[in-house]
C-alpha cells in the first residue's frame, strides 16, 4: 500500500522545463516514477523530457488524469501555484522550493484550509515510495523497498535516517520529508496517522527538530492512538545554546520556553523510543524487527 | 532581520502608533543637539542602539563607559553629551547578547514621556496554528520572557484574522485582560491595527512593544520596539535595505550570507561544512558528546554554484580557531561533486593545514570521492555521520 505516493499515483510537475526540475524529473522518471504532465504557463503543446507540457494544471488534469504535483516554482511563485493547484482539486503537493516567505505561507495555509489538497512542504525533498515513486529531490539510490516509514523535518537527517533502516537491514515503505521552514504544510500529526493505517508499514522513525511544536502536536496525537505501531525519535539540536538564532523568539512568546529536551520528554511520555544519536536508530530497529 | 529600535519606532509611526519624539545621534555633539531638538527641557533618556533587548538590564565592558546600563534618564544636555561619548564605541552585554556584548555605534535622544501604566504588545507567527498572533501583558517586575517562561498564563494570546486584524470581540477581551477602561477601547483597536498593518506590509516576524505605556492623554505610546523582518521577503521590502547594520554581524557570517549560506560561530575548535540545518545540529550534537566543540558552521543549503561554494569552504580554512574540519553532506538537491570540487579549489588558494574529514552521501556521492581521491589531498573520507567525528577527533589527536 505505503502512503500518499504509490505507482498509481499521476504525477504532474509544475515547472518541468527548469534546469534543476528537469535534472530531478529525469531522475525520477528513470525510476519508475508515473510522471504524466508537466505544467509551464506559455508552453503549453511542446513535449518536455517526453512529457506533455501543458498551460494551467486544469488541463493536465483533464488530459492526462494527474492527482499529484511535485512544484519546481520558485519561491516567490509558490502561493500562486499552490492556489490553482488546490482548485483544480489536486490531492497532493510536493514544495521543493527554498526560501519562501512566511507570510506567503500563512496565506498558503489558509487556502489549504478550506481544501481537500496536502501540501508537502515548503524547503523539502519531497516524499518517496521506493521502487514506485519519487516526487521531489531525494537520492533515490540510498532507498530500499521494506516497512519503515520515515518522516523528518530536516531534509538532510532524513537521508541519514533512511541509512540507518540500512543498516538495520530494513528498507522503507514511505519517506516523508515535511521540510524544516517556519511554517510547513504537512505535519507529524498527518504523517503518523497515515503510517499507521497503512498494511505495509511495521515501525516509524520519526525525526525532530529544535524550534515550534510539531514534534509535541504529534507526540499528543500518537499518545491517544489505541494501537500504535513502534516509533523510533529523535530531535536534532540538544547542544544548541539558548541565545542561538536558530531558535525563534516567537515561539517562547506563543507557547512559553521550551526546550529540546522538553520535546524529547513528551515524546518519551506519549511511549515513542528516543535516541540520542542519529546513529543509533539501527540498534532500535533491530530490537523491534527482531 | 533585524531593525534598530529608532527605525522600528520610525515605521510604526507612519502607522499611527504615537512614539516619543527621539533623534538619532552618532556623536556626543549631535546627541547633545539632538536633546535641544526634541525636547527645549529635560528630563530625556539616552538610549544605546544596538539589536538586542533588555538594555536597561545590560551593562558595559570598558570602565571609562560608566556604571550605567544601556538606557540612561538625563537632565541636563551637558550629562547627556557625557552620557553619549560614554556609550558611543563602547561594548554593552545585556542578558540577550552574548558575553562578547555588542557595540554602540549610535545613541537615540528622547524626550522623556510621563506614563501612567506599562504594558507589553507583541505580534508573533504562531507556528503550529501558521496565524499571526498578538500578545499582551501586564508588565510589574518581571522582563516579559521571565513572564513567558514561569508564568505564561500571564500573557493573553489572540489569534489574529491574517485579512482582518483584530476582531470586536477581542478588542473587549484585550481591554478587559489589561485593565483598561472601557474608553480606552477604541484607542487600543486602532493601535493592535496599526501594528498589525506594520507586521504584514514589512513582512515581520516579530513586532514588539517593550513597553508600551498610557500617558496623561490617555493614549498608548511605543517606549521601545523592536523589528524583525523575514530575511526571506527582503526582495519585496526594498525599504529595509538601507537599515542593514553590518556593524551587528560577523564578518565571516556576512560574506557567507552574500552567497546565500548560513555560517555561525561558536567558541570550539572544529569547523564543520554541512548541507541543512538539521546536519549541523546532529553533528554538533555528536561533537559535543564526544567532549570537543564546534568552532563554526557553514551551511551551503542547496547551493549549486561551485565557485560560491568553493568561497564558503575558505571561510571555515581560514578561521584561526578551526584545528578540524569535518563535511557532512548528504546530496539531494545540492550535489556532492560540487562540494568535493569546492574544497579541492578553496584548499589550492589558502593551502589545507588542518585535518579534514568528508562524508559524501547521496546525489553524486563517488564522482565527489573520486575527485578528492584525484586531488592528492590528504582528505580522510568516512562512512557514516558517527564515523566522520571519530575520525577526525583522531586525525586532530595524532596531529597535535
Amino acid at each position: 500500500m505505503s502512503v500518499f505516493v504509490n505507482k498509481e499515483t499521476k504525477v504532474l510537475v509544475q515547472g518541468i522545463t527548469g534546469t534543476q526540475a528537469s535534472f530531478h524529473v529525469k531522475r525520477s522518471l528513470d525510476y519508475g516514477t508515473n510522471v504524466v504532465a508537466g505544467v509551464t504557463p506559455g508552453k503549453g503543446g511542446t513535449e518536455h523530457l517526453g512529457i506533455p507540457v501543458f498551460d494551467t494544471i486544469k488541463e493536465a488534469i483533464k488530459e492526462t488524469g494527474a492527482n499529484a504535483s511535485v512544484m519546481f516554482v520558485p519561491a516567490k511563485q509558490v502561493v500562486v501555484a499552490v492556489k490553482e493547484g488546490v482548485e483544480a482539486g489536486l490531492d497532493l503537493m510536493v514544495c521543493i522550493a527554498d526560501n519562501v516567505p512566511v507570510k506567503d505561507m500563512l496565506e498558503v495555509k489558509a487556502i489549504l484550509k478550506q481544501s481537500k489538497t496536502r501540501l508537502i512542504g515548503p524547503n523539502t525533498p519531497g516524499i518517496i515510495t521506493p521502487g514506485e515513486a519519487r516526487l521531489g529531490i531525494f537520492p533515490e539510490n540510498i532507498h530500499t523497498v521494506g516497512r519503515i516509514g520515515i518522516v523528518s523535518r530536516s531534509s538532510t537527517l532524513t537521508y541519514e535516517a533512511v541509512l540507518e533502516t540500512k543498516r538495520a537491514n530494513a528498507g522503507q515503505s514511505t519517506v516523508i520529508g515535511l521540510g524544516d521552514d517556519m511554517i510547513i504544510g504537512m505535519d507529524f500529526v498527518d504523517a503518523i496517522a497515515a503510517f499507521h493505517e497503512d498494511d505495509q508499514t511495521d515501525a516509524i522513525v520519526m525525526v525532530g527538530q529544535m524550534g515550534g511544536l510539531f514534534e509535541e502536536e504529534g507526540a499528543a496525537y500518537y499518545r491517544h492512538l489505541k494501537h500504535k505501531k513502534p516509533i523510533i525519535g529523535i530531535v536534532a539540536g540538544n547542544t544548541m545554546l539558548d541565545d542561538h538564532k536558530m531558535g525563534y523568539v516567537g515561539d517562547l512568546m506563543t507557547y512559553g520556553d521550551i526546550t529540546v529536551q522538553d520535546k524529547v520528554n513528551t515524546m518519551k511520555d506519549a511511549g515513542i523510543i528516543v535516541v540520542d544519536n542519529i546513529n543509533d536508530i539501527h540498534k532500535e530497529l533491530l530490537k523491534i524487527i527482531a | 532581520m533585524n531593525i534598530h529600535e529608532y527605525q522600528a519606532k520610525a515605521i510604526i509611526s507612519q502607522y499611527g502608533i504615537k512614539i516619543p519624539k527621539g533623534k538619532i545621534a552618532y556623536t556626543p555633539l549631535e546627541a547633545k543637539r539632538a536633546a535641544s531638538e526634541v525636547s527645549s527641557r529635560g528630563p530625556w533618556v539616552l538610549k544605546a542602539q544596538i539589536q538586542s533587548g533588555a538594555r536597561p538590564k545590560g551593562y558595559f565592558l570598558e570602565k571609562n563607559a560608566g556604571r550605567g546600563s544601556g538606557i540612561r534618564y538625563m537632565t541636563s544636555r551637558r550629562a547627556i553629551m557625557k552620557g553619549a561619548e560614554e556609550m558611543l564605541g563602547a561594548t554593552l552585554v545585556t542578558p540577550q547578547t552574548s558575553s562578547k556584548g555588542r557595540v554602540v555605534t549610535r545613541v537615540y535622544v528622547e524626550a522623556f514621556h510621563k506614563i501612567k501604566k506599562i504594558f507589553y504588545t507583541g505580534l508573533a507567527i504562531d507556528r503550529l496554528e501558521a496565524e499571526i498572533t498578538l500578545l499582551l501583558a501586564n508588565l510589574g517586575n518581571k522582563s516579559i520572557t521571565e513572564i513567558a517562561a514561569e508564568e505564561p498564563e500571564k500573557i493573553l494570546r489572540l489569534k489574529l484574522d491574517l485579512h482582518k486584524g483584530i476582531s470586536p470581540k477581542q478588542v473587549k477581551e484585550a481591554a478587559t485582560f489589561l485593565e483598561l477602561k472601557d474608553r480606552y477601547r477604541s484607542r487600543l483597536k486602532k493601535y493592535v491595527q496599526g501594528l498589525f498593518q506594520a507586521f504584514k506590509d514589512t513582512d515581520a516576524l516579530m513586532l514588539e512593544v517593550n513597553p508600551a505605556g498610557i500617558d496623561r492623554y490617555g493614549e498608548i505610546v511605543a517606549l521601545d520596539s523592536k523589528l524583525t523582518i523575514d530575511d526571506k521577503a527582503l526582495f519585496r521590502q526594498p525599504q529595509m535595505k538601507p537599515l542593514f547594520d553590518a556593524y551587528e554581524i560577523e564578518e565571516r557570517e556576512l560574506r557567507a550570507s552574500k552567497n546565500g549560506f548560513q555560517y555561525c560561530s561558536f567558541d570550539g575548535s572544529i569547523g564543520c561544512i554541512v548541507n541543512g540545518d538539521g546536519i549541523a545540529l546532529a553533528a554538533m550534537d555528536l561533537i559535543r558528546a564526544r567532549g570537543e566543540d564546534t568552532a563554526c558552521f557553514l551551511n551551503v543549503k542547496g547551493g549549486v554554484d561551485r565557485d560560491k561554494i568553493a568561497a564558503g569552504i575558505k571561510l571555515i580554512m581560514t578561521n584561526p580557531r578551526v584545528e578540524g574540519i569535518l563535511i557532512n553532506v548528504l546530496g539531494g538537491f545540492l550535489r556532492c561533486n560540487l562540494v568535493a570540487d569546492g574544497i579541492v579549489a578553496a584548499a589550492s588558494e589558502v593551502g589545507l593545514n588542518v585535518p579534514l574529514v568528508v562524508r559524501f552521501e547521496g546525489t553524486n556521492k563517488d564522482e565527489a570521492k573520486r575527485i578528492l581521491q584525484n586531488s592528492h589531498l590528504p582528505v580522510i573520507i568516512a562512512e557514516d555521520m558517527q564515523d566522520s567525528v571519530d575520525k577526525l577527533l583522531q586525525a586532530m589527536e595524532e596531529s597535535d
